[in-house]
């Protein structure tokens, strides 16, 4: 059975496709921005915008169906020619939890509205390609796959999303309709970011650049980065292993889990402060000062019960890969033995053996 | 056999698999050989075992989508081997006679190529039950350490040597039965919760004996194939307990060290941690008018027998169900795993399959030597169980069955007798 959505629904939700072939049908053409009428729409879609990103505002009234599907694709044009990374991300941050409040709601609803029901699950599965299931015998609990859930939880920081404080059986996660929207809001967002990034357009409408032109001008005036310095002391060896570590880590990739821990074991056995480690963590793609703190605390054995963590042998480190080994190492059974080693000493004493 | 995955004709003429698939190796392990006479001596008995015993191995369905490695004798790693057969592997192990064989739990395009140029596409999710991680009493005892000063092999574990004092040293573990049961039963805990937790179905889970002292448990589900190295360590963390917020249980403390309820919908408080807890304080839950003031009116009353606070109680009941698995070794997706069937140096017993884990015992079930007499050199005075078998062994000269000595060798607590060389 094809479920069709109301027009209402198309208003609160013109992310999804039925709001593309909207557009589509409506045979409209992206240049018709550029004419007096529209001008409303550009306005429209730039307080949105300026109104999220300064003052973190997400109040918002809804208009009928064919002025939100504009309003939005508009606000996508204008972000899409501003290309400004942050900007985007933040007006797809709020922008979804303009959406969740729709969906909290309609959610709500679903319990006694079969055809409401059909048409959300419709929208998980086509937005988040995931089967949500309606506890039928608990009043207004909604299940999915534990590892569903898992798979958006962990970016969660806060310990009720952890699984363990979750209502868990038979590989079903239980959650309440709050909890459910909350849990998808970052795929909401990454989805809007995404329909911003993949727009493959020649030419913008001018007036939309316009618009764009004034973000911009706005960003530079707020814009100012700091460069995070380079931290490897050239006098003394550092492990290879540890070296590589740093070269990934300046070439702005990622890291694996069993390189991070190794890193920070390191750096705390070598009395780094957690300040310092941080400086250095910040240069990982996808960091986080908050987990970065709380993982390095944990492993220092500052937070929670957790035993203090020790640098991994040499053999470990191997067996995760990590290891880079040069002459420097040999006889060694932990980088640690290297720590505080003169790389001419080390040099000596092989010229010797 | 109950574990295997080759079939006999598949290997029923070694001397043919070995001509087809002599193999060409980039890496040069000359410098790879034992330099004293008890490596020479287990690289001799090993070989052995494979020779007779490559039946045991079991081989991951698509051979050529693994990583695989090797531990020489001397002690050296070589990872990053891919084989398409397992007839490649055979000759592989025959010629080379490593003391471990690695392979990976994760599937790759490149098996053989460096980590980033690997292509990962799933990994099989594991867990590894550590007897060191039981922190068992018994193990104080019946457990030996080696002093790195002396050299010295004092019973029991200490901290500082009972000859020279020197504190660098390392345990030696002899698992005894009452190890075993306890591993056993974390086993047990583990499968429960895989099952009735996670839906996982049972017969995807395999349960395997590390080969030491420890327990290896290999899910093969394929919904948990593509599981990140994150959302592994979050089945950890709630296997380990870790986390556990009181509220959680539909109450908190205010700060008058007063319960008060929150949770409404408590007919789902019979599952996943919630439901454990309480089961096993023996909390029950009512619904209707008064659900809530039962709830916190029976933990009142409880409080009072127990003579602790419910939060204690709480952490307790926790400790005592969460299962003590090694967090690292199931969130790491690279890493390379004994190969079922193979034999680990650290003991000479294989890493075996267990298809009963009640009647499982590693003293028989997971030893393939044979019985002819080897003499080997004791470095203590001791009694162990084999077969069902009790051997005294003073130090110095003693003459046991081959398997009694590789374990003893194997364990650094022996050393060959020069003429078996
Ligand atoms: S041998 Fe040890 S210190 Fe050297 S690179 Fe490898 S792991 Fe690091
Ligand atoms: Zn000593
Ligand atoms: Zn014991």
């Amino acid at each position: 059975m094809s479920i069709k959505l109301g027009t209402n629904d198309l208003a609160k939700y013109p992310f999804l496709n039925e709001a593309s072939t909207y557009v589509k049908e409506t045979h409209f053409d992206l240049q018709e921005f550029d004419r007096t009428e529209m001008e409303f729409i550009l306005n429209r879609s730039f307080n949105k915008i300026d109104n999220f990103i300064k003052n973190g505002e997400t109040n918002y009234k809804l208009e009928k169906f064919e002025i939100e599907i504009l309003t939005f694709l508009a606000s996508l044009l204008i972000l899409k020619s501003a290309s400004i990374d942050i900007i985007t991300k933040k007006f797809a941050l709020f922008e979804s939890m303009r959406f969740e409040k729709y969906l909290v709601e309609d959610l709500k609803n679903s319990f006694k509205d079969e055809k409401k029901r059909l048409i959300l699950l419709k929208i998980f599965n086509e937005i988040f390609k995931i089967d949500i299931f309606c506890e039928t015998i608990v009043n207004e609990f909604y299940k999915i796959r534990v590892i569903d859930y898992i798979h958006r939880s962990i970016v969660f920081h806060e310990e009720e999303w952890k699984l363990i404080n979750r209502t868990v059986k038979n590989g079903f996660v239980y959650l309440n309709v709050n909890e459910i929207v909350r849990l998808f809001r970052n795929e909401l967002s990454l989805l809007i970011i995404d329909k911003i990034k993949n727009m493959k357009l020649v030419t913008f409408p001018d007036k939309v650049l316009k618009k764009s032109q004034n973000l911009k001008i706005y960003w530079d005036s707020i814009n100012k980065r700091s460069k995070v310095s380079d931290h490897v002391n050239k006098n003394r060896t550092t492990p290879p292993c540890i070296d590589h570590i740093y070269k990934v880590l300046n070439n702005g990739e990622n890291l694996p889990h069993s390189a991070r821990l190794l890193l920070a074991t390191f750096l705390l056995f070598s009395e780094k402060n957690i300040e310092e480690i941080i400086e250095i963590f910040k240069k990982l793609p996808d960091y986080n000062e908050q987990i970065t703190r709380y993982q390095l605390e944990h492993l220092s054995g500052k937070k929670g019960s957790s035993k203090k963590y020790f640098v991994p042998s040499c053999e470990k480190i191997k067996l995760q890969n990590l290891c880079h080994e040069t002459f420097v190492c040999k006889g060694i059974i932990n980088p640690i033995q290297l720590l505080g080693k003169r790389r001419d000493e080390i040099e000596k004493e092989e010229g010797k053996g | 056999m109950i574990f295997s995955t080759n079939s006999k004709s598949d290997l029923k003429n070694a001397a043919d698999m070995l001509k087809e698939n002599e193999p060409t190796l980039k890496i040069d392990f000359k410098n790879s050989e034992p330099s004293n006479n008890n490596q020479l001596w287990l690289k001799k008995t090993f070989k052995k075992y494979y020779f007779k015993y490559f039946i045991n191995v079991a081989l991951p369905e698509k051979i050529n989508l693994h990583e695989f490695g090797f531990r020489y004798f001397d002690e050296k790693m070589y990872r990053h081997f891919s084989f398409n057969s397992p007839g490649e592997i055979y000759a592989f192990v025959l010629k080379f006679s490593p003391s471990d064989i690695y392979c990976s739990s994760s599937f790759y395009r490149n098996p053989s190529e460096p980590m980033d140029k690997k292509e990962w596409y799933g990994s099989e999710l594991i867990f590894d039950i550590d007897g060191k991680d039981l922190h068992l009493e018994c193990t104080l005892e019946h457990n030996y350490t080696r002093c790195h000063g002396c050299n010295l092999i004092n019973a029991g574990v200490l901290e500082k040597c009972s000859n020279c004092n020197g504190s660098r040293l390392n345990v030696i573990e002899i698992p005894c039965k009452n190890c075993i049961f306890f591993l056993k039963k974390e086993v047990k805990k583990l499968i429960n919760l895989l099952v009735e937790d996670f839906g996982i179905d049972s017969k995807t889970i395999s349960v395997y004996f590390s080969g030491n002292n420890g327990f290896h448990l290999h899910v093969a589900d394929k919904d948990y194939l593509p599981l990140l190295s994150v959302e592994r360590a979050e089945i950890s963390s709630y296997l380990l307990g870790k986390g556990f917020k009181l509220e959680t249980l539909g109450l908190k403390i205010n700060n008058d060290k007063k319960f008060i309820p929150i949770l409404k919908n408590k007919q789902l408080l019979d599952c996943g941690w919630r439901g454990r807890i309480l089961k096993n304080l023996k909390i029950n839950f009512y619904s209707g008018k008064n659900a809530d003031n039962n709830f916190i009116k029976q933990i009142e009353k409880l409080e009072t027998i127990w003579n602790c606070d419910f939060q204690q109680k709480v952490a307790k009941t926790i400790e005592d169900l969460s299962v003590k698995i090694d967090p690292m070794v199931t969130m790491d997706i690279h890493r390379i795993f004994r190969l079922a069937g193979s034999l680990n140096s650290k003991s000479g017993f294989a890493k075996i399959l267990c298809n009963d884990v009640d009647s499982f015992d590693p003293f028989k079930d997971a030893c393939f030597f044979d019985k002819s007499t080897i003499e080997i050199v004791s470095k203590i005075d001791t009694s162990i169980f084999f077969k069902g078998k009790k051997y005294n062994l003073n130090k110095g000269s003693n003459s046991v069955p081959e398997y009694v000595a590789v374990y003893l060798i194997s364990k650094g607590l022996a050393d060959i007798n020069l003429k078996e060389i």
